[in-house]
């Protein structure tokens, strides 16, 4: 009548009904994780939203939070098939929670539990372009922790390679919605951010792995990122110099403008089209002449040998 | 160059066409191109599929270290240039070389007439290949290339290298769009370079039969009489006079 897998499911859940009145059981990862790492796919909540339920052990316990129980974020659960772990919640994490549950609809408390330890982070990014839009424009779109460091379970250091935010999956990462068109269309933001980097020496660089290129954030900021027409933005007017002059040293107005975002002007445009049309021609002479020499060599070697002599 | 020997004089097996100071200038400036060449290809095509460039570029000691090869090869190669004109001021100066139409490297219309015959001669249409002098058309544009590309790539290449230095010297009205440029003028025309090396001169002076591996004037500077009155029959002329009995072929 009951399948293998059923039973080890039905098994946990009696467990469930056993131990949860004590106090302490889901404090330890291993009770949540009895189910949740082999529970697959995402569920409808009550009030409409997909849930992923399942949660990798091993990616968790290898992320830098790893060793942290789970009550340490989710205090409670709104939306709640278990027995709610009932925990308090910190004053600042409840402030946030209310602040975020537009974007964060299904857990809020859960989503801005962040602040309990990264508080100053925290703040910088409710400060930031990313966190108003969310705060003052009631908008879904800027990012907080998550959007850019992935699913709470996983984060990995930035200096981790497999780190969504490491120097590798860095401009990705950012490119997620300053590549997506709907978006910078909907804020009017610069259309060709990630390809003109990518273009760049920077970007060059940092593809084939200096140490040095920088990323994004190296001029823009992380947390605290701010729209190049504010004033304390790095990128915003002269403060551009102190920004380049971080690698740049003695950076001086006239060679701030060596990088941009912004498209090609006339000049280089036209230089361009010039020197690949010059490039064209003397291939295609090079070509041809190469091509009919070696035919008149082969020529002269098979048919004409006599005469010559 | 040489001075015209007379009619009367002796044949010798061979002559010097390239001094010391111009096999070492060649030989600085292949070496400088082929190290450019190398690392710089792998900075222009970095997105090439399969991490292609990445493995390339790690090959040449990474990102940084390319970078430093390829710094010091272009300064390398814009002092060679800068050698190679000054050396030839010095030689006019001291009149050990003058301009005879016969034996120079500047382009004249006789090359353009030259391209047509030998065009000519190619497709069977006729059955005379041109004269050349000291340097046939192929071999001047072998030479003047290197000076476009000097003035485009080599100034594009050093301010893109030193752009702190060269930022104080540009004007200001140019800074919006003279970055991209010098971006835009040192890839493309390299490309040019490696494409025209790659063809032109690699079939020129290595694969064509008679050349084949290569013509060992780069190293020994000498051309034998033999060759030079096949090849440049106007310049044997000068030296050795039209009226010279046919050498017996051994």
């Amino acid at each position: 009548m009951f399948d293998k897998k059923s039973l080890v499911l039905m098994a946990s859940f009696l467990m469930l009904a056993v131990f949860s009145p004590l106090s302490g059981f889901s404090e330890e990862p291993a009770n949540c994780l009895v189910c949740h790492s082999s529970m697959k796919g995402k569920i409808l909540s009550p009030a409409g939203h997909m849930i992923e339920l399942h949660v990798d052990t091993d990616r968790y316990t290898e992320s830098v939070h790893g060793s942290f129980s789970c009550t340490d974020c989710h205090f409670k659960f709104s939306e709640n098939p278990h027995a709610s772990p009932g925990g308090v919640v910190p004053q600042n994490v409840l402030a946030v929670s209310g602040k975020i549950s537009a974007k964060h609809p299904v857990d809020p408390v859960a989503a801005a539990a962040c602040v309990a330890c990264h508080e100053e982070i925290y703040t910088y990014v409710l400060g930031s372009v990313h966190g108003r839009n969310i705060l003052e424009k009631n908008e879904t779109d800027g990012a907080l922790c998550l959007d850019c460091h992935g699913s709470p379970h996983y984060i990995r250091k930035k200096e981790d390679p497999e780190s969504s935010v490491s120097r590798g999956n860095h401009v990705k990462t950012c490119g997620r919605c300053h590549g997506n068109r709907e978006l910078y269309e909907k804020y009017g933001l610069e259309k060709n951010v990630i390809h003109s980097y990518e273009e760049s020496f920077h970007g060059r660089k940092l593809h084939l792995g200096h140490m040095k290129a920088p990323v994004c954030s190296s001029c823009h900021n992380a947390h605290d990122i701010k729209t190049k027409d504010d004033p304390s933005s790095p990128v915003y007017g002269k403060n551009k110099l102190q920004t380049c002059g971080k690698c740049h040293e003695g950076a001086n107005e006239k060679f701030i403008p060596a990088i941009s975002h912004k498209p090609a002007g006339p000049i280089p445009h036209y230089a361009e089209i010039g020197l690949i049309i010059l490039t064209m021609s003397v291939f295609a002479f090079v070509i041809i002449h190469v091509l009919l020499e070696a035919y008149s060599d082969i020529r002269d070697a098979v048919f004409r040998k006599k005469e010559d002599d | 160059m040489s001075p015209a020997a007379t009619a009367t004089k002796e044949i010798p097996k061979e002559i010097e066409r390239f001094n010391i100071i111009f096999r070492i200038q060649h030989i600085i400036m292949f070496t400088t191109f082929l190290l450019l060449s190398f690392t710089g290809w792998g900075l222009k095509f970095a997105y090439e599929p399969h991490g292609v460039s990445s493995i390339w570029i790690r090959v040449w000691g990474g990102a940084e270290i390319a970078g430093l090869i390829h710094r010091i090869a272009g300064i390398t190669m814009l002092l060679d240039f800068i050698w190679h004109v000054i050396y030839l001021a010095y030689l006019f100066a001291k009149k050990r070389m003058t301009i005879n139409l016969k034996t120079t490297v500047i382009p004249l219309p006789k090359d353009v007439f030259d391209v047509i015959k030998n065009f000519m001669y190619f497709l069977g249409l006729s059955r005379e290949k041109p004269r050349f002098g000291k340097y046939s058309y192929a071999q001047k544009f072998d030479y003047w290339a290197v000076f476009w590309g000097m003035f485009i790539i080599g100034f594009s290449g050093y301010a893109l290298a030193f752009p702190m230095q060269v930022s104080y010297i540009i004007p200001e009205f140019t800074t919006g769009w003279i970055w991209q440029l010098f971006g835009i003028m040192h890839s493309d025309e390299a490309l040019l370079a490696i494409v025209f090396i790659l063809f032109w001169h690699f079939y020129n002076e290595h694969l064509k039969p008679e050349s084949f591996p290569m013509s060992w004037i780069w190293i020994t500077g000498k051309i034998s009489t033999e060759r030079l009155k096949h090849h440049h029959p106007i310049e044997y002329d000068l030296l050795f006079g039209q009226d010279t009995p046919k050498k017996k072929k051994e």
